[in-house]
């Protein structure tokens, strides 16, 4: 084994860490735990976790990338990258006719474009309003008062099309709820749901544009039933990683890799 | 330290107070004028002191009781500084139609500032045809005697063509001033560009033409010196785009730099395009005729014009092409409809031309710094990964 | 709390008869290329110019009335933004732009609301976004464009002067524009035909506004919003007059049976409703003053259509002076525009109309309708009228929360409650 390197991803939500052999570019290990108050904390604990899976200790890292909203606040990081860019490497590495990026996360949402190369050409941000974010999800999760991992399977159960607003997180809720009190189907609900936050990111892919092969990042792609509303609205396969949610870490681990040489 | 930054900065951490002490200090009125494009030399040559009106130092509360939230920040600002009694040493105000949202205001310094001088123009947009020009000098002429009325005393020609020169040569060395800047780079901050030209709109153009000559001279005689130790390290040449009618936080400017970007060039309102054009004074043409020529200029180009075959985008990508920049940073101030309605086609345009150009909003009361940083960050990143 | 009574919305006859005669107007403009016909699109009001020359012409706010009644709103904004567009445009902006996005990309987009690329873009600068919206088609489209400029007066001095302007404008740039696309000479006799055909409809429809004065009102101004393409962009149209007639025998009738708008004895809340429609909402707005016993009546939007028939004089000799007349020196309906022009009419609204609360509908991508908060500010000082603002939009769904709307009316019936029983 060679060198380790590692990054460290701290979100709004979770904090996610991967060590990676710097050489051979193959996961060692890597953690997902909330990042609660303080992104200090979180950067620590997660980091133990991942080394304690890997039987290192922080000594054994040659390079560690910091990223994600909490980036600046990691003491032992080597270097912080944003997690645009972050995305954009780690996209490219799984998937090198990658070249658009959809990244929801817990509080921010991103679209980004990459050429050939890999190199970010162009990007687009919401991160001004929780409207199609992870956060989003889990308060309509909670107004519906379902189970945010139930809640795909019980939109393949709508019958009816109806409208969820998607400008605004608080909006919205309000609506779920009168929509409930008005007697509508939860599974009706659920899918309007992920049709709004497919509008709003239809709206900023449109800004950059479309080009195959589109990759889904971030916590949110783990839920299908997001997933398959872009597919249709932007009318394009979706291709998500098996772990998206660690896809911001991988990528600033590799780029810790790189940064090595 | 150049010394010959030192009044520029000084007239802008504070506008009220730059202002109230040139009031004082001149014993002319001051007329706030509404950005962008009104003829100011006619102001300066009644006898009064123009100033352009400016964004205000604090976020908007009572304003928003007399003003939509989703107007822009200058113009929420400026109701909020009146109806607070911020622009009461403020002896007269002139606005005109730049949009929709400046409509709005001449009821409202109506009702609650009550100016002793408050004028309204019809400027009209920039349409092709001999009756808008007609229309441009009727008005003008409107105008003067409007200001003769107030004062009591007649504008000769040779006053306003003595005012032009003046401002001419103002613009003149702005000019020069931004030469500089693009052949020198890292030497100054870009804060302290903008710093020189906002204090422009602010004090007496005679004061500012003084301040103006000893810089100029200070950096050519100290430009080796100056070159060696570079105050803006960056690996970055952008040019800003954008940001009409106000400033943008100088905190933006300073985030930019401190990621490595230099900035060689700019199109923004208190930036290259305030200086832009001379008014042109040749042979017997009445000094009149000189500023509705000069409002009636295509070049640079402005959205609140209405000249349908303007290209903003070919002037963005020639500005990058001579400075040699590496990319754009499209200032976007929230709620302007003039930028908005024009940016798809200036981020198409771009991404078609292979210019890399991020787009920031810019707000008055700013919602998050760390995202502005975010993107900028990113941006740089990209930037560097295609190099 | 506001008690609720069973209030029901007694619709009428003869405003069914409007939907046919909507969709044969633009299902004329669509297929005109087919038929060889030439075509503009306009905003601002100058379509009878096109008109006058025999060319089928789009209005700009009329599309987005068209679009969001045929329920493609949606659809084309969302077009506009895979585009590009930024959300914090102009919703009208974003309909054109995006239904040039639809031609231009091929975006999936109902048919009906498809026109034809122009031969001629005009632009009415009476609100700055006109011109925008025109540039913006310009860079993508390519297409001609001519403009005049219309500034909204803020003084009754300013009047003639810029009267003087427009006409000017009109004659020396639009005219010869429609002249040589349409390789003919200037139809004036075309132009006081359709003005004979408005003159007659107008004075029908000042008629109608009477009814508007009794209480209770047998009909709402939503009536009366769709009723307004016969007065203005369906202008000269010979049906234009009959309907106008069959609407004025229904509101007699109604009148003399003494049969309200609301049912089952008449409104509670007499409403003043500022700027455009809703129209992708008038259902769900209609309801929710319904069941308040609530009832729109009366708007400065929809009293600028010819508000003095008695000034258009199909005979005049100059009869481009005339029209803009009616906008400047004689008709005053540009003043509408400005705060000063806006809140003389609508205090002279809210007095004939007997009105009990303003509605400011506001777009927070429409900044047309100048003055809002002032207008309520004022009007609440000098009549004791309480008002209102609902931000939502005309079409954009996105920006429209049903639960702000309630609470915000809501507080309003509160308020006019409250100043009763004092």
């Amino acid at each position: 084994m060679g060198a380790a390197v590692a990054g460290v991803d701290i979100g709004s939500i979770f904090t996610k860490v991967v060590i990676i052999d710097a050489e051979s570019y193959d996961i060692i290990s890597f953690s997902i735990m909330r990042s609660g108050a303080s992104h200090e904390n979180a950067s620590r604990s997660a980091t133990k976790d991942a080394l304690r899976a890997a039987g290192m200790s922080l000594e054994d890292l040659a390079y560690v990338v910091s990223t994600g909203y909490g980036r600046s606040r990691v003491p032992f990081a080597d270097r912080q990258i944003t997690e645009i860019t972050c995305h954009a490497r780690a996209a490219k590495f799984l998937f090198p006719d990658a070249h658009t990026i959809i990244d929801i996360g817990g509080q921010d949402s991103k679209v980004i474009r990459i050429d050939a190369a890999g190199r970010v050409t162009n990007f687009v941000m919401n991160d001004r309003c929780a409207a199609g974010t992870g956060r989003f999800l889990e308060v309509m999760a909670e107004a519906l008062e379902v189970d945010l991992g139930k809640m795909t399977e019980l939109s393949l159960r709508a019958t009816k099309n109806i409208e969820v607003s998607s400008v605004c997180a608080v909006f919205a809720e309000s609506e779920v709820i009168s929509l409930i009190a008005s007697g509508h189907e939860k599974a009706d609900i659920a899918a309007a749901i992920f049709r709004a936050i497919a509008r709003r990111i239809t709206g900023m892919v449109g800004q950059l544009g479309v080009q195959e092969r589109v990759v889904m990042t971030g916590g949110v792609a783990k839920n299908e039933g997001v997933v398959r509303a872009l597919e249709e609205r932007l009318n394009v396969k979706i291709t998500v990683p098996e772990e998206p949610q660690i896809a911001g870490a991988l990528g600033a681990a590799l780029l810790a890799a790189e940064s090595l040489k | 330290m150049i010394r010959g930054l030192e009044p520029f900065l000084k007239a802008v951490e504070n506008p009220y107070k730059t202002v109230s002490e040139w009031k004082e200090r001149t014993g002319k009125k001051v007329i706030g004028c509404y950005p962008m494009w009104l003829p100011k030399e006619l102001v300066h040559a009644a006898g009064l002191l123009p100033v352009v009106v400016w964004r205000s130092d604090e976020p908007v509360t009572i304003g928003h009781a007399y003003v939509h939230t989703f107007n822009c920040g200058l113009t929420r600002s400026f109701v909020d500084d009146a109806v607070r009694g911020k622009l009461d040493f403020i002896d007269g105000f002139i606005i005109y139609r730049t949009c929709l949202q400046a409509q709005e205001l001449p009821f409202i310094l109506e009702q609650h500032v009550r100016p002793a001088y408050l004028e309204y123009l019809y400027l009209p947009a920039i349409f092709p045809g001999a009756a808008t020009k007609d229309f441009l000098i009727e008005e003008l002429e409107r105008f003067k005697a409007s200001l003769e009325e107030f004062t009591g005393k007649e504008i000769t020609d040779g006053e306003l063509r003595r005012s032009i020169e003046l401002y001419n040569e103002n613009r003149r060395m702005l000019r020069r001033f931004y030469e500089f800047r693009r052949k020198n780079l890292g030497v100054l901050r870009a804060r302290e560009v903008m710093a020189v030209v906002w204090s422009s709109m602010l004090v007496p153009k005679e004061e500012h033409n003084t301040w103006l000559r000893e810089l100029l001279l200070e950096l050519e005689e100290r430009q080796e010196e100056l070159l060696k130790e570079p105050r803006v390290k960056g690996d970055l040449k952008v040019v800003l785009t954008g940001a009409l009618c106000q400033t943008p936080q100088f905190e933006i400017l300073d985030m930019i730099e401190d990621l490595g970007m230099v900035v060689v060039d700019d199109d923004l309102y208190v930036g290259s395009k305030y200086f832009a054009n001379d008014v042109e004074l040749d042979g017997n043409k009445r000094p009149l005729e000189a500023l509705a020529e000069h409002y009636l200029k295509r070049e640079p180009t402005c959205p609140t014009k209405g000249d349908w075959e303007m290209d903003w985008t070919d002037e963005i990508a020639g500005m990058v092409k001579r400075g040699g920049a590496d990319g754009v940073i499209s200032l976007l101030i929230k709620f302007c409809p003039p930028h908005l309605c024009y940016y798809p086609d200036i981020k198409r345009g771009l991404m078609e031309a292979g210019v890399p150009e991020v787009m920031i909003e810019v707000e008055h009361e700013i919602v998050s710094l760390e995202g502005v940083r975010t993107r900028l960050q990113s941006f740089a990143e990209s930037l560097r990964r295609g190099a | 709390m506001v008690e609720k009574k069973e209030y029901k919305l007694n619709r009428l006859e003869t405003t069914k008869l409007i939907g046919p005669m909507v969709d044969k107007h633009w299902a004329e403009l669509r297929e005109a290329k087919e038929h060889g016909e030439k075509v503009a699109w306009c905003s601002g009001p100058l379509f009878i110019f096109p008109y006058a020359m025999g060319m089928k012409c789009h209005f700009m706010a009329g599309y987005a009335a068209y679009c969001a009644g045929r329920k493609a709103g949606d659809q084309v904004l969302e077009a506009a933004e895979a585009d590009g567009e930024l959300m914090d445009t102009c919703s009208y902006h974003r309909l054109h732009t995006g239904m040039a996005a639809a031609i231009l990309r091929g975006r999936p987009v109902r048919k009906e609301v498809i026109l034809p690329i122009p031969d001629l873009l005009i632009t009415g600068r009476l609100c700055t976004e006109m011109a925008h919206y025109a540039e913006a088609l310009y860079r993508r489209l390519k297409i001609p464009v001519v403009a005049v400029d219309i500034p909204p007066p803020r003084r009754k001095e300013d009047l003639p002067r810029l009267e003087r302007f427009v006409v000017r404008q009109i004659k020396e740039s639009l005219i010869p524009a429609l002249e040589k696309v349409c390789g003919k000479e200037f139809d004036e006799e075309e132009m006081r035909r359709i003005l004979r055909v408005l003159k007659k409809a107008t004075t029908l429809r000042n008629q109608c506004w009477e009814f508007f004065k009794l209480k209770p009102t047998p009909w709402t101004l939503w009536d009366y919003g769709v009723s307004i393409a016969p007065v203005f962009y369906m202008m000269g149209k010979p049906e234009t007059v009959p309907y106008y007639e069959k609407l004025l025998a229904e509101l007699k009738e109604r009148a003399a049976k003494k049969i309200p708008a609301i049912l089952p004895d008449g409104e509670k809340y007499r409403l003043y409703w500022d700027a455009w429609l809703p129209w992708a909402f008038l259902g769900m707005f209609i309801r929710k003053f319904v069941s308040y016993g609530a009832v729109p009546i009366c708007g400065r939007y929809p009293w600028e259509f010819f508000p003095h028939p008695e000034y258009i004089d199909p005979d005049a000799d100059d009869i481009v002076k005339n029209w803009v007349e009616l906008y400047y020196t004689k008709g005053h309906q540009a003043m509408v525009m400005m705060t000063e022009g806006a809140l003389e009419q609508i205090m002279e609204l809210v007095e004939e109309y007997s009105i009990d609360g303003l509605v400011m509908f506001a777009s927070k991508t429409c900044r047309a309708w100048v003055g809002q908060r002032e207008i309520v500010n004022e009007i609440e000082r000098r009549l004791g009228v309480p008002g209102v603002i609902i931000e939502a939009d005309m079409v954009d769904s996105r920006m429209v929360s049903e639960a702000q709307i309630e609470t915000r009316l809501q507080a309003l019936f509160e308020t006019i409650d409250a100043r009763r029983r004092r």
